[in-house]
């Protein structure tokens, strides 16, 4: 989890990504922003994340894209 | 017919009151044949193109469905390889439905312009098939193949019943220009069973006004400007061609967004709400932002079906894994996703038609802004240097006039016959500006008359005063809805009246044809 | 408020729109349907739509008429006046634009039915040959329904819930409203005519010019075009309804075919205009004018397919066998049902020769007289003489202003190399130093005086010296000679700044002052020409018809106001060669004058080329 805090602080800095829980919903972060995460998490994580997996509900919270990992991991 | 004209609002009231008399069970049926009705009202064999779209995207969608059943049936560790061949099948419907409905755009849309652009390269004389171009085919089919998509994904149980189907590729209110609606979003609501609901009445006649309210009393004047100014750009100074250039920015907006609102309204009166389709995209703070704001569905449905699946395609994936490795900094990290966002904006300005500028205009707006994403880190040290602070009105306001400015010139582009002509007009607007010619009397020679511009003014200035409440989170509507009752009336009326003197465009009363005599 | 009482305040504010809606409609009428009450402004409701305004303005004014002209365009050049002369009628021209067969039936049946006729004069075109029952969709096309027979509530309706546009273009035309017609107010409304004041006032002189004109460009490059489903049926059967309809109520009934300009009838076929005509005949006799001299003659036409009011005066002399006013050969011919179809008549070339109809006259434009010659504008005593002779030698003969104007009236001819001399303001120079010569060498002579300085050498009221004028008394001298006409030059339009009080308005053409109004200025103009008249008139006892402009400005509107004050014949200063054309009184309009001053003989008679 802290992993994924850190890249997600270096791709987008400025956002409190462990109490924000709307991320996507409240414009935080924008779908380039999403594509930049997504190819960070595939490289550290070694998971396959697919555009089915692009949904706001994925996205809205650090956790919430923790649970997607570790789904396919 | 036409959103502002008298048969559609007769139309819509008798379909209003017939809606919420039948048989609840019925109401979809009457949207349905409302909705062809409608369509067909403005040329009945056009509707060949939507019955060809709803037909085989309802064909895809039955087929995706069952192999997505076929899927599921199997169980993980089975036969790797029939996942395998199911997946392709799959892909190959999907690839099918989109180039049935994508090519039948192109041959309609475009194919007679790439057949020019051949026969001058090559020397061919590649046939012309000049064909009726059906109204809202863009909207349609795009609308349409998401849905394709969505049942691809699994994200969405394909539609049984073909007539259900058809109400949603067809839905009147929004076929002539948008929004480009997602199934899950819209389709239960079409079929949902409704009682009447005054406050919805209510909601959607006050858009219904504001909409013509932009469309009859502002848009259809600065139309005849923009109109004159562009019909012979030569014969005017560069402050006249960007008055020209202003007047089609404010055309383009209130019509666009005014159609949406009288979309919207209609669809509320049925009880249906439709997805935003525009923000208040004057107060956009860059011209990212104001992609997000102006035609919000085209925008979404690029996003999801052509940036993501762009983004995460194989090859991206190795180019940004390339790129990271050998381009060091920002750039390096997103020279993928850049360049699907340049790909996106191409496709959105070919989307707007098919013409060298429309091609032009998508690198426009696709170099601005990866430039932008590339120089992020430079403005915000300048904006430093500057002693600005991010959220200081002054550098909002900077920020909101240089997107207004990128926005103003692409319509330079966009709005003049060809691309060379926009481009030398944008030149002599720099080069051969002429304010005085902003006093003289060519502004009154433009086919409007000094009222014209007065009403435009007040207009536009509640236009703007409106929108920058709901910016800074006023509901209009509310706030009104608690005014004392004489005021709430003439809210009302002093818009019809209004509309009904001050109606421009379409109206004006014919010639005297002895004049001359 | 809650949403159901809101929609309920909503339904009530549509009923207030539109019952704002339907009064400004009834307020400003456009059409003039409802009567057009408040703006009283029918001229501008005929120009909308003929057919219904002047039907509603004819159901409160018709008493005063009694006969009526039916006809589409074209028939406002039928002049009512003359008509009402020869019939002891009152006329009304009941012209509809556009007009077909069926319209006329329609208007004949319900004049008759709603009003008193004694006289109807149907006047046909070429048109009606082929276009019949057109239809009424547009707005200004419309018959009333009380003359259609249609159902009366949606033909109200329609007028009642008409865009508000055309309201508030009445309003906007309602205060921009002038004395003279504009694209607006095309009618008279008293008449029921086009309001031609202004366009009956447009000098007219060579054809060269007269087609470089943007207005008259179509007859060097005319239209062209065939037309070949014919209506004769249909047309027979409308126009045997309007005899019956006479027959029935003892009216007197008229039927002309209008004339047409020969490009426009090579439309057709020879043989299908013989048939129509022929067919119409079979019905009731028909004076057909048609085809003739006039048909070639562009300056006999206000555009390409609408003959002057002067070429309607000749039809009415015609058809009344006035005899009173220049006539061509061959103008109107009376068809009646015996006569067999002739399409040969219609292949004959019926053009003249210009020599036939038309005149150049050279005009020359004296001013002041003195035997030594020391103001440059002068011209000597001995160079005059020298100018008369040579002029004589050479073979001109001097003709009068009413010789010209009895060439373009009557077609009265004029001399071999005929030529005017004409003298501005009046100086006493021309009594006592021309006027012996002219009487030497028996030659003609026109003056033209500034009323005001008749008689004096001293400016008007004040004491400053200027060149003597001569006085009444020698005026009637040289008149009694009958070489000399005397004609006005305006009463007070001729100021000289330096003697009027300083800081006032000064008058020293006939053009308005700057900023002055339309009305004032019409006011003015026409005071002072009547002023001029009257006291030419009254000392000289022989007519006032001719005005000289002061430094030879004129505009539409001043001509339009000397015409109104009885002026026939204008004179302007360009130099050239004026064109006469018999039945074309325009072109006693800015005759061009040649300003001679101290030349030579020599260079007089090469000015004039040779």
């Amino acid at each position: 989890m802290d992993k994924l805090i850190e890249i997600l602080t270096e791709c987008c800095p400025g956002i409190d990504f462990r109490n924000e829980t709307a991320l996507v919903d409240d414009g935080l972060i924008e779908s380039l922003d999403i594509v930049t995460i997504v190819s960070e998490l595939m490289e550290a994580f070694s998971v396959e994340i697919t555009v089915d997996d692009l949904t706001p509900e994925n996205f809205n919270s650090a956790q919430s894209m923790w649970d997607m990992i570790q789904r396919l991991q | 017919m036409s959103f502002t004209s008298f048969t559609y609002i007769a139309f819509l009231v008798l379909l209003t009151v017939v809606y919420y008399c039948i048989p609840k069970r019925m109401q979809w049926m009457i949207l349905l044949a409302a909705s062809y009705v409608f369509y067909c009202s403005s040329g009945v064999r056009t509707v060949v193109y939507l019955l060809f779209t709803t037909v085989t995207v309802y064909a895809a969608g039955l087929l995706l469905g069952r192999l997505n059943a076929q899927r599921k049936a199997l169980s993980d560790a089975d036969k790797a390889g029939l996942q395998q061949r199911i997946r392709h099948r799959k892909k190959a419907v999907v690839a099918a439905a989109c180039v049935l409905n994508f090519g039948m755009l192109f041959l309609l849309k475009y194919w007679d312009y790439t057949a020019g652009l051949l026969d001058r390269a090559l020397g061919t004389a590649l046939p012309r098939l000049d064909l009726l171009m059906p109204l809202g085919v863009s909207f349609f089919v795009f609308q349409s193949v998401g849905y394709v998509i969505d049942v691809y994904r699994g994200k969405q149980e394909p539609q049984r019943n073909l007539a259900k189907l058809a109400l949603f590729t067809s839905f009147f209110p929004q076929i002539i220009q948008g929004p480009i609606s997602r199934y899950h979003q819209l389709a239960p609501q079409l079929f949902a069973r409704r009682s009447v609901d005054y406050e919805q009445l209510r909601a959607g006649i006050q858009l219904i006004l504001w909409g013509f309210f932009k469309k009859l009393l502002i848009a259809e004047r600065v139309g005849v400007v923009a109109d004159t100014v562009y019909t012979s750009p030569s014969s005017y100074p560069g402050s006249i061609l960007a008055l020209g250039t202003l007047a089609y920015c404010i055309q383009l907006y209130c019509d666009f967004s005014g159609g949406i609102d009288i979309t919207r309204g209609t669809a509320q009166m049925l009880g249906i709400e439709m997805t935003e389709n525009f923000r208040r995209p004057l107060f956009a703070h860059s011209l990212a932002d104001f992609w997000r704001r102006w035609h919000i569905t085209l925008g979404s449905w690029m996003r999801d079906y052509v940036f993501y699946p762009l983004s995460l395609s194989r090859p991206f994936g190795r180019l940004g894994r390339w790129s990271r490795k050998h381009i060091k900094g920002k750039a390096g990290k997103i020279l993928a996703t850049s360049l699907a966002t340049f790909v996106v904006y191409l496709l959105i300005g070919i989307w707007h038609g098919s013409s060298l500028k429309y091609i032009f205009f998508g690198f426009y707006n696709g170099i601005i802004i990866t430039t932008s994403l590339l120089l992020e880190a430079t403005f915000v040290s300048w904006r430093a240097r500057l002693r600005m602070e991010e959220h200081s009105r002054a550098w909002s306001l900077f920020r909101i006039a240089r997107t207004c400015v990128i926005v103003f010139i692409g319509r330079y582009i966009t709005r003049a016959p060809r691309l060379l002509t926009g481009l030398a007009m944008l030149w002599n607007t720099v080069t051969d500006f002429q304010p005085a010619a902003l006093l003289s009397d060519t502004v009154l020679s433009l086919g409007i008359g000094w009222t014209d511009y007065l009403i435009v003014a007040l207009a536009s200035a509640v236009l703007v005063a409106v929108e920058y409440a709901q910016e800074r989170g006023v509901h209009i509507r509310q706030w009104l809805a608690a005014r004392p009752p004489a005021v709430q009336f003439a809210a009302v009326l002093l818009p019809l009246l209004l509309l009904l003197f001050g109606t421009g465009g379409d109206y004006v009363p014919a010639q005297f044809i002895y004049a001359q005599f | 408020m809650t949403a159901k009482k809101w929609l309920v305040m909503f339904v009530a504010a549509l009923a207030v729109t539109v019952a704002v809606w339907a009064g400004f409609n009834v307020a400003t009428d456009p059409y003039g349907v409802f009567g057009d009450r408040l703006l009283d402004f029918y001229s501008y409701d005929m120009t909308r739509n003929p057919r219904v305004a002047k039907i509603a303005w004819l159901d409160e004014h018709h008493d005063a008429y009694d006969s009526y002209i039916l006809g589409c365009s074209g028939s406002s050049s039928i002049p009512t006046e003359p008509l009402n002369e020869a019939l002891d009628a009152s006329f009304y021209n009941m012209i509809m634009y556009g007009a077909d067969l069926l319209d006329l039936e329609q208007m004949a049946d319900y004049l008759v039915e709603n009003y008193e006729v004694k006289n109807l004069v149907v006047s046909l075109y070429v048109d009606n040959a082929v276009l019949y029952d057109v239809g009424e969709d547009s707005l200004d096309s419309r018959m009333h329904a009380k003359v259609s027979k249609k159902p009366l509530l949606p033909f109200y309706l329609d007028y009642l819930f008409l865009n508000p546009t055309y309201g508030i273009e009445k309003l906007k035309a309602y205060f921009t409203d002038t004395e003279m017609p504009q694209t607006f107010d095309v009618f008279d409304v008293e008449t029921g005519a086009y309001d031609k004041r202004l366009r009956d006032v447009e000098p007219i002189g060579s054809l060269e010019e007269y087609v470089q004109r943007e207005a008259y460009q179509v007859f060097t490059d005319y239209p062209e075009a065939q037309y070949g489903v014919y209506q004769t049926e249909n047309c027979v059967k409308s126009l045997t309804a309007i005899r019956d309809l006479c027959e029935e109520h003892g009216i007197n009934l008229i039927v002309v075919n209008n004339p047409c300009y020969v490009d426009y009838l090579r439309h057709f076929s020879s043989e299908g205009l013989a048939q129509f005509v022929h067919a119409l005949s079979e019905v009731t006799p028909i004076w057909d004018f048609s085809y003739s001299s006039i048909s070639y003659e562009p300056r006999y036409w206000y555009d390409a397919t609408h003959f002057r009011n002067s070429v309607g005066e000749m039809m009415v002399d015609v058809i009344t066998g006035g005899d009173s006013i220049y006539v061509p050969d061959g103008f109107g011919r009376y068809v009646t049902g015996d006569m067999p179809a002739d399409s040969a008549y219609f292949e004959q070339d019926c053009s003249q020769p210009e020599s036939a109809y038309t005149a150049s006259v050279p005009v020359l434009m004296y001013h002041h007289l003195s035997d030594n010659g020391e103001d440059t504008s002068d011209i000597r005593t001995e160079v005059f003489r020298s100018h008369m002779e040579a002029l004589k030698a050479a073979g001109y003969q001097t003709v009068s202003l009413e010789d010209l104007y009895n060439y373009v009236w009557y077609g009265t001819p004029l001399p071999e190399k005929p030529i005017a001399i004409t003298f501005d303001d009046g100086y006493a120079s021309n009594y006592e130093l021309a006027y012996p010569i002219l009487k030497e060498l028996d030659m003609k002579a026109a003056i033209f005086v500034i009323g005001v300085s008749v008689g004096k050498d001293t400016y008007k009221d004040t004491d400053f010296a200027m060149t003597p004028h001569f006085s009444w008394e020698q005026a009637n001298e040289m008149l009694a000679s009958g070489l000399i006409t005397v004609q006005t030059h305006t009463y007070d339009f001729h100021q000289w700044p330096p003697f009027e009080p300083e800081g006032s308005a000064v008058r020293e053409n006939v053009l308005p002052l700057e900023g002055e109004s339309e009305q004032s200025y019409i006011q003015a103009f026409s005071d002072d020409l009547s002023r001029a008249r009257q006291e030419l008139e009254q000392a000289t006892g022989t007519r006032c018809y001719a005005l000289a402009y002061p430094e030879g400005q004129s505009t539409l509107l001043s001509g339009a106001v000397a015409a109104q004050a009885g002026i026939q014949m204008t004179f302007g200063t360009v130099p050239q060669t004026s064109t006469l054309v018999k039945g074309l009184p325009q072109s006693l309009l800015n005759i061009p004058r040649y300003g001679i001053d101290d030349i030579t003989a020599e260079e007089l008679l090469q000015q004039l080329g040779g």
